[in-house]
């Protein structure tokens, strides 16, 4: 038996952000939220590793009312319990582990899974963070993971040789995207997660200010938006566009 | 009643009972385990036409006219051979004709005798073309059973002559107790000749030769009546009725009710309809399907044949099973796919539609590739993994692409056109559907540019829906997902009928053919067009003329039929019409029109890698290559991109272009 908690990030769909040309800031507001891509590979693992050890999985999300599509994906995958967390909105890594800590402290379980790094932020921070404040050993990077009474094995697979690590348990595993494909989930389960019920849980965390965001802009860039249709003809000219571009 | 009226009456009794205990087990299994129950309706006419058509005049058989002919011929030889034979075992048992001397039975016995000489003929020839000239398509399977056939039918009219030499030769007045005789010449005309030809044999051969001929001739007959429903010659007693009972919508899938349903797709032999039991029963393992399937051509091991016969195979098998154990269907009915059908095999299938095409007997093979894909994709998650992400993308994106929805319009830009989600009031009388791929793909662009270009030449008065235009579904839809499908579908019919849209032209087929033939069954009538029947109408009212391409130009063109514009929806001629407004310099490649080679982009292949023998599009190409051509036209974005990529990859370049038919029209524009 495997107890797992898995954790999911959601994110602004990264295909349909753009950027505002004069702040050069990323416009967020309106773009659908999607779940975050290693979340989804988390989730997989999770629902796995249910399968081969038998056990809970319990997925915890910080959102709102509008992130119910992204749990009820983890259920369709074969999430057990959600947990929305409501309340939280920011970004700031320090701020999300406390907050992530305080609610996984509450829950029984053997393994932590969450996704090495988000595909918006890259911080990679979480992993760490959760261990500090939970006081449990990092298994970072997985490519693969196997339990065998109360230890868990880790390989994380790396371009020349593989490493395998392993601790008792609990502990958190950070999962690579190799680690696994997401399944297509049968429609029998999506249409079953639709009728299942989503625990949301508000909270008022306390934030710390230490570390802030400055700004978040893109470089400069100017587009010459030159079309040249003509094959022939188009090949010579756009060598000679190139030229006076390097000069 | 004489010893040999009693043993021919029973013989015949035991042989009737057979045939028919066979047909009703048949008929049980197709009545007691499927679970889905078909699209009928009465339609009455079409059923007639396609009666006549497809039974009697053997119209599609004529798709391979040697053997067209060859089938017809022993088909019709079968008809009037059924009604001698019925007077013949008439004669036996009671002494006296049945249809007694008159017109009607003048024409029965000559063409009887007409028939038994091209029947020998046929049998001859069916043997010489599979054993032979080893004709491709007959190879691999069964050989026995079309042997043993052959033979009984070859046996059949032999013995027929040999009885009726003799009664020509006046040798059969002793044996009027068993047999008709004292036929006249003229009616008999083979055997006429025949007798004039062979001399008399001595009477005391005529009894040997007799009773040999009269018993193999009745224990002949008795066996086929046996052998029929037990064999692939089960087509005989099926194919008629299932002509009969073809629902009008071939190819097209039904769809699911995800409300009511539970189990989706087809996983075993339950999982089908009543109409299917009847395609099952009438492949006749002919083999026109697979010998036309594009995957099969270019080494894939897929063959419709095979699907269907292993499906029958499966259904004779567990059939037998539930009739004696009917408290466990779960236990009897195991899944087809995996054994005997490969689940690589479901997936090459680029629903071209060849198959059924070519099919003589209406077999509907696409529906049911599509209900196992189903099965996998709806109950088990399985698709390639490129799949998963084209349901990904159609998802979250509501295309193919992972691109941002809210660009779909950008192509036009500039272009002056009216998108309705930017100006949701504005006036308009047509829409102009895009499609995905001409919305997003940038060779394919082309093609949007081109239609605008025409329609605002002819002065038509169009919108675009801009990004509240989303997938249509098919591509979801014809790799299983019907779930998906249904969703967009579902989405799509919401915004034609909150803007009230009636009329729509589209230059994709597989949005064509969505939007024309399916979009229905959600509950929205659209008056739908393909460009290439528009475009073609638009010249020939003059609304656009077209500068012809002068008499010294060495440009060839010719045409590549895109499945769901031919044979999905029987567009062969406006698009060659339009080809036709400005230029002669036109050749036909191999396959064309409804036995066209597909491009293999159809059924979600356009979005999976084909790994498996060599590329469809490549073969294709080398069609086009083979006669010269300079400009291969198409009328699909599918195509476009597989042949202009084929073109490409086997370095044609420089002496093959491929056109959009737009892109031909817009260039020409006077
Ligand atoms: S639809 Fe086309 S590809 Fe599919 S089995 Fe039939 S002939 Fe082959
Ligand atoms: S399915 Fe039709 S075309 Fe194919 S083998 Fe059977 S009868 Fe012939």
């Amino acid at each position: 038996m495997v107890d797992v908690i898995v954790l999911i990030k959601q994110m602004p769909d990264l295909e349909q952000v753009k950027i505002d040309s004069n702040t050069r800031e990323p416009m967020i507001k309106n773009v659908p939220k999607t779940v975050e891509i290693l979340s989804e590979h988390a989730v997989e693992e999770a629902v796995r590793l249910k399968e081969k050890y038998k056990g809970k999985v319990t997925a915890i999300l910080l959102g709102n009312e509008q992130s119910s599509a992204i749990m009820k994906k983890a259920f369709a995958i074969g999430a057990d319990e959600g947990i929305i967390i409501d309340g939280y909105e920011e970004n700031n890594p320090a701020n999300t582990a406390r907050v992530l800590a305080t609610k996984i402290k509450e829950i029984k379980h053997d393994l932590v899974i969450l996704g090495n790094q988000s595909a918006d932020s890259i911080t990679g921070l979480i992993p760490g963070m959760l261990s500090a404040l939970l006081n449990e050993p990092l298994l970072g990077n997985a490519g693969k993971i196997e339990v065998t009474g109360t230890t868990v094995k880790v390989t994380r697979i790396l371009e020349e040789d593989n490493i395998e690590i392993e601790s008792p348990m609990p502990s958190i595993v950070s999962i690579s995207q190799e680690i696994n494909e997401p399944r297509l989930p049968p429609v029998m389960q999506i249409m079953a997660a639709g009728r299942k019920p989503i625990k949301t849980e508000k909270i008022a965390p306390v934030i710390s200010k230490a570390v802030t965001l400055v700004s978040n802009r893109a470089p400069r860039s100017e587009r010459k938006k030159l079309v040249f249709e003509d094959m022939d003809k188009g090949i010579p000219e756009v060598v000679k566009v190139l030229k006076e571009g390097m000069k | 009643m004489n010893l040999v009226s009693v043993l021919v009456l029973a013989g015949i009794l035991i042989a009737v009972f057979a045939f028919f205990y066979k047909l009703y087990e048949i008929l049980w299994d197709a009545i007691k385990i499927p679970l889905k129950k078909p699209r009928m309706k009465l339609d009455l006419g079409r059923r007639i036409y396609i009666l006549i058509r497809n039974v009697f005049l053997q119209g599609k058989l004529f798709k391979d006219p040697f053997a067209g002919i060859m089938h017809a011929l022993m088909f019709w030889g079968f008809i009037v051979f059924g009604a001698y034979s019925i007077d013949f075992f008439y004669v036996t048992i009671f002494a006296h004709q049945l249809f007694s001397p008159g017109i009607l039975s003048d024409i029965i016995f000559f063409t009887v005798n007409i028939f038994a000489g091209i029947v020998i003929a046929d049998v001859i020839y069916a043997a010489v073309r599979r054993w032979g000239l080893k004709i491709k398509r007959y190879q691999g399977f069964n050989g026995f059973e079309a042997a043993f056939i052959l033979v009984l039918i070859g046996l059949l009219m032999l013995t027929y002559f040999v009885m009726s030499v003799l009664d020509m030769q006046g040798l059969l007045a002793g044996y009027t107790f068993v047999v008709r005789s004292g036929a006249p010449h003229y009616l008999e005309p083979i055997s006429y000749a025949l007798a004039s030809i062979i001399p008399k044999a001595p009477s005391s051969y005529v009894y040997y030769i007799f009773w040999s001929a009269f018993w193999i001739h009745a224990l002949d007959f008795m066996v086929f009546l046996i052998y029929i429903p037990r064999s692939k010659h089960l087509h005989l007693f099926a194919a008629p009725f299932n002509v009969l009972f073809s629902t009008g919508t071939q190819a097209r899938p039904l769809p699911i009710d995800f409300e009511k349903e539970t189990r989706f797709g087809a996983t075993d032999i339950r999982d089908f309809t009543w109409k299917d039991y009847f395609d099952f029963y009438s492949c006749t393992e002919c083999g026109r399907c697979t010998d036309n399937c594009p995957a099969n051509m270019t080494g894939k091991t897929l063959s419709p044949r095979d699907i269907i016969w292993d499906i029958r195979e499966t259904v004779m098998a567990q059939g037998k099973e539930y009739r004696k154990n009917r408290d466990n269907p779960d236990e009897v009915f195991k899944t087809v796919i995996g054994d005997p059908i490969l689940e690589k095999d479901l997936w090459s299938c680029t629903t071209c539609m060849a198959c059924v095409e070519q099919c003589p007997v209406m077999i509907d093979h696409v529906p049911k590739i599509i209900d196992m894909r189903r099965s996998l994709v709806l109950n088990q998650g399985k698709a390639p993994k490129e799949s998963l992400d084209l349901f990904r993308n159609i998802e979250s994106y509501a295309s193919p692409y992972a691109i941002d929805p809210s660009t779909r319009g950008d192509w036009a830009e500039n272009l002056d056109v009216v998108n309705l989600s930017k100006n949701p009031d504005a006036n308009y009388d047509v829409l102009y559907w895009v499609g995905c791929v001409a919305s997003y793909d940038r060779r394919n662009q082309d093609i949007a540019k081109s239609v605008t270009k025409i329609l605002k030449k002819a002065g038509v008065n169009f919108a675009i829906l801009g990004s509240m235009e989303k997938c249509t579904g098919d591509p979801a839809r014809r790799t299983g997902n019907e779930y998906l499908a249904d969703m967009m579908i579902k989405q799509n019919v919401e915004t034609f009928k909150e803007k009230k849209i009636h009329k729509v032209i589209t230059a994709c087929p597989h949005c064509f053919n969505s939007l024309k033939n399916e979009y229905k069954e959600y509950g929205v009538e659209l008056e739908v067009y393909h460009h290439s029947e528009y475009i073609n109408r638009l010249i020939s009212d003059k609304k656009i003329s077209v500068k012809a391409l002068t008499s010294d130009s060495s440009e060839k063109y010719t045409y590549h039929d895109s499945c769901y514009l031919g044979r999905y929806n029987k567009i062969y001629d406006a698009p060659r019409e339009i080809i036709g407004s400005f230029t002669e310099n036109f050749e036909e490649m191999e396959k064309n029109k409804s036995k066209a080679l597909c491009c293999g982009a159809g059924g979600g292949r356009l979005w999976m890698q084909e790994t498996e023998g060599t590329m469809v599009s490549h073969k294709r190409i080398e069609m086009a290559d083979k006669i010269n051509a300079s400009t291969v036209v198409t009328a699909c974005p599918y195509c476009m991109t597989m042949l202009d990529d084929a073109r490409k990859t086997t370095n044609r370049e420089d002496k093959m272009n491929i056109q959009d038919l737009s892109e031909v029209i817009a260039k020409r524009l006077e």
